[in-house]
């Protein structure tokens, strides 16, 4: 590209640092007075760095430096955890964003890279969840095998349901998947090995004896038992991120794209589309299952409820809201879709209406997202 | 089995097939017109259901209390309500986003479908419940056997016959049947030859969504229940019956509709102890059907330029 | 010399239309072969017979001494056919090394574990692919040498053009398909595009090129031998001259006298 002139990493690490600052203010703000008050001037300061370019600024300085604000962003994310880190609800949350941006990272391969859709991405997360629950009630497999397990499952689950409809069009995957969001949680309900509606317990973690479920004291410092879960969900999303961005800078991403935008052409050069597309569809629904493993596990218990077409469609929205394809505009999507009503109780029975109105805004006006995908670079900050 | 039980799963199969055939040729009529998938299509049935209820309450608060009258007023009502609400749809969502990549289509009208349910759900009176929808028409019953044959069944079958066979000949035998055709054609052309082609995307819109009203109160007189969520299931299998059938086709969709009923009474019957899985035989058998013939039974549209 | 592509008895309905009639036609190895005929004669339909993009009804295709009748577009692909399309079909958000890269896809290593693990290899190969794709631009247009990570849809139609005759040629293909390279383009950027085309030609002597055109200019300028369809046949071949002469030929074009 023509160089329009470096940008420094300076610009992301104030976007990173401002980001940081407010999310901690709003996660630990209380009065719903005062996170109205955030939330309006959180749109306001995002709407004027838009306008003033300061927005685009930051997104080069991420494109440009992104191994090393990623670091940054890892430290933030710890930073947070340390200001919270006796409060089990704040933590809980952050968990949530955590590992529901593995969940969308895993749709985004299917959907974002490869075009392949997905409408039951929480059914996927669910199968994670309940594989935990199931395994570590009626068996002893070692905790983070569950893990592993979880998310082959929902890979294999989901290759069951799509290998027949591979060779059809869009629409097909469609319809073949939100089918099977609505049986999903009829399934569930119906069958008393599972726990019917009410669901089942999950035992908590345990790795070589140490216990995830009990709060750790450092001299005179309480940390939450959520600490440890919250340590390893950031290192599942450290380990999805790299894996995902890998992927797409690289010949297999670049497969994706050229299937997805043009299949015909794609074909007459080599590509074979079947195959890519089921890679794809894997990928995404490992990370998936092995990110509702875990929280399956975080959460304690697992229910019908929680894994319902609607919740399918959340996840479908994060990633249209937070631009599809890019991996940082989906994990701030996450952050609002997850955290916001959480803080405004008030809307929470709006959620999946207000979301789908948002959607809906976004792809008539801005079908980009919020932070619209750049142009592969296969290796940031290299130059020829 | 006895016939007497037999008779009563196929009366069971047919009144489904119906209703699944009324949203499945629904969805092949916008498919056909713009090449979209409305995903929003049974949702729009919800909303019609709950308009009809909502006119019968308000009929009732009136002092209205004649059964045909209040029937026939709910029904125009729903009809008209959602014909306009089809025309809104595609109006402001749908053809703004023609020339944007197929899939944007499928995204807002799935979306939207959600805005319709989780309206309903949210700002209808006890929406979150399942409603008693009144029970309109006649009780009587003829005994015939170890049958009984419901009259109402017999009514909606034959009213739904008479819709269905209103819409062929509107598509067959009218100008505007003719238009509608030419259109699902080719665009281009149709709109060479002096045809409004927004004019008749609209009225197509229109047309799909008062029949889907129409499923909706059918479905309701039926059941004698009306929920927020019907719409959605009702969607999926009539989006289903119709690719089964061949998308584009207007026969494939009764036929896939049809079809999909008579796999859920093989599934309900073969499976008595768990009435749940009928759904997922049915399913089971759609999905491999679609995987054996892409194209449907009857063939589906595809014309790509390469 | 030897036959590089055979078609015997080439035929494909849609309906009821007879788009390609029992065609025969033979290109030889490393000549620039004409294909010309009214609209609707079934040059780009034999075009997607070829490719694998239709299955034919009837008839058989020989490729390099190789049965690929109906073979599939991959196929196609891997023995050493590559194409560009009447409708440019470049993936308009990709970048330009992208979507020639697209094309190079027999070329570059595809496993997981490559992609994925070996990151120092995967650089090399890239840096190796990027300067193989510049290299090419540069023969084109080298303005655009230097804006390879550009997306496509910013750029003006003749350049795309060019991007998508790149994207064909960067696999090294045994034998190139143009289907009406000039479409959209003034007299002077055809021009420069068909002497960019020779100059690939010279370097390549390999090569092997049938060019689908309207402009007359074109197939008299480049082409050593042309064939004439009408109505999925073939009614006359030759070189251009003697085509264009041809009584039969004028009568196709312009109807009967």
């Amino acid at each position: 590209m023509a160089e329009k002139g470096h940008t420094t990493v300076w610009p992301g690490i104030a976007g990173l640092a401002i980001a940081t600052g407010y999310l901690i203010a709003m996660l630990g703000a209380e009065k719903q007075n005062l996170i109205i008050i955030l939330l309006a001037a959180g749109i306001v300061a995002v709407l004027a760095a838009g306008w003033l370019g300061l927005l685009e600024t930051v997104s080069a300085s991420f494109v440009e430096h992104e191994d090393a604000l990623a670091a940054c962003a890892i430290g933030a994310a710890c930073a947070v955890a340390a200001v919270f880190h006796d409060n089990h609800f704040v933590l809980l949350l952050v968990i949530t964003v955590l590992l529901y941006s593995v969940a969308t990272l895993g749709l985004n391969v299917q959907f974002g890279y490869a075009g392949v859709l997905n409408f039951a991405g929480a059914s996927f997360f669910g199968i994670g969840a309940y594989t935990s629950a199931v395994l570590s009630a009626y068996t002893s497999v070692p905790h983070l095998l569950v893990l592993l397990i979880g998310g082959l499952l929902a890979a294999f689950a989901g290759s069951l349901l799509l290998l027949p409809v591979l060779r059809t069009r869009g629409h097909y995957a469609a319809v073949v998947t939100i089918a099977f969001a609505l049986l999903f949680k009829t399934f569930l309900e119906v069958n008393d090995v599972l726990g019917g509606p009410q669901g089942m317990q999950v035992k908590g973690m345990r790795i070589l004896g140490w216990s995830f479920n009990d709060n750790i004291e450092i001299g005179k410092i309480l940390l939450s038992f959520y600490m440890n879960y919250f340590v390893l969900s950031l290192l599942l999303l450290v380990g999805a991120f790299v894996l995902v961005r890998r992927l797409e800078r690289s010949w297999i991403g670049l497969n994706l794209d050229a299937l997805r935008l043009d299949e015909t052409a794609a074909g007459c050069f080599g590509l074979d589309i079947v195959r890519w597309k089921i890679t794809a569809f894997l990928i995404g629904n490992f990370l998936i299952g092995i990110a509702g493993a875990l929280f399956g596990i975080v959460g304690g218990f697992v229910a019908p409820n929680n894994y319902t077409f609607a919740d399918s469609l959340i996840l479908v929205s994060i990633l249209l809201l937070g631009g599809i394809g890019n991996p940082w505009g989906l994990m701030v999507a996450t952050i609002i879709v997850v955290v916001l009503p959480e803080k405004l109780q008030t809307i929470q029975e709006y959620r999946f209406l207000l979301y789908a109105l948002m959607v809906i805004a976004v792809l008539l006006f801005r079908p980009e997202g919020l932070l619209p995908r750049p142009v592969r670079r296969y290796f940031p900050g290299w130059r020829p | 089995m006895d016939a007497g039980l037999l008779a009563q799963y196929v009366m069971n199969g047919l009144m489904l097939g119906m209703m699944y055939a009324l949203v499945a040729v629904g969805f092949t009529l916008f498919f056909g017109v713009l090449d979209v998938i409305k995903f929003s299509h049974g949702d729009v049935l919800t909303v019609g259901a709950f308009a009809a209820l909502a006119t019968y309450v308000g009929l009732r608060m009136l002092g209205l209390n004649s059964s045909w009258f209040e029937l026939v007023v709910m029904l125009v009502v729903a009809t008209l309500a959602m014909a306009f609400l089809g025309m809104v749809i595609a109006r402001y969502l749908v053809m703004p986003l023609r020339s944007a990549p197929a899939l944007n289509t499928l995204l807002i009208t799935l979306m939207l479908g959600t805005v319709l349910r989780e309206s309903v759900r949210l700002f209808y009176p006890q929406g979150a419940n399942p409603k008693p929808f009144p029970a309109l028409l006649p009780r009587a019953s003829i005994d015939l056997g170890e049958f009984n044959l419901r009259l109402d069944n017999v009514l909606m079958l034959t009213a739904g016959v008479l819709v269905i066979v209103g819409i062929q000949y509107l598509l067959n035998r009218t100008k505007l049947g003719l238009a509608i055709r030419a259109v699902a054609q080719d665009e281009e052309t149709a709109r060479t030859m002096g045809i409004n082609f927004t004019a008749i995307v609209l009225v197509t819109f229109a047309l799909g969504s008062g029949l889907a009203a129409f499923a909706g109160v059918m479905n309701g007189l039926y059941y004698n229940e009306i929920n927020f969520g019907i719409g959605l299931y009702l969607g999926v299998v009539g989006f289903s019956a119709a690719i089964i059938g061949g998308l584009g086709s207007i026969y494939g969709a009764i036929l896939g509709g049809f079809l999909f009923a008579g796999l859920q009474t093989i599934g309900t019957v073969m499976l008595p102890f768990a009435s749940a899985y009928k759904d997922v035989f049915a399913f089971a058998v759609v999905i491999a059907i679609m995987a054996w013939r892409p194209t449907g039974l009857i063939r589906e549209k595809i014309s790509e330029r390469v | 010399m030897s036959a590089l592509l055979e078609a015997h008895g080439l035929s494909k309905h849609f309906g009821g239309v007879q788009a390609l009639d029992g065609l025969d036609l033979a290109v030889t190895a490393n000549e620039i072969l004409g294909l010309i005929g009214p609209n609707g004669s079934g040059k780009t339909t034999f075009f997607n017979v070829i490719t694998g993009i239709y299955n034919a009804d009837a008839g058989r295709v020989m490729f390099d001494g190789a049965d690929v009748t109906n073979a599939s577009a991959r196929a196609i692909y891997q023995a050493g056919i590559s194409r560009t399309f009447q409708r440019s079909r470049l993936s308009l958000p990709l970048s330009i090394f992208d979507n020639i890269m697209i094309g190079n896809h027999k070329r570059l290593k595809q496993g997981l574990w490559f992609n994925l693990a070996k990151r120092r290899d995967f650089k090399r190969e890239f840096e190796r692919s990027y300067a193989d794709a510049r290299a090419l631009v540069e023969v084109f247009e080298p303005g655009l040498a230097g804006r390879m990570f550009e997306p496509v849809a910013g750029l003006p139609m003749i350049d795309r053009r060019r991007i998508e005759i790149c994207r064909a040629l960067i696999s090294a293909p045994k034998l190139l398909l143009l289907d009406e390279p000039s479409a959209g383009m003034t007299h002077d950027e055809t021009a420069e595009l068909m002497n960019d085309i020779l100059l690939v030609r010279k370097r390549n002597k390999d090569l092997t090129i049938i060019i689908v055109e309207h402009e007359m200019g074109v197939i008299e300028r480049i082409t050593d031998r042309c064939v004439v369809l009408n109505f999925g046949r073939k009614i006359a071949e030759g070189p251009y001259r003697s085509v264009a002469a041809d009584a039969q030929v004028q009568e196709a074009y312009l109807g009967a006298a």
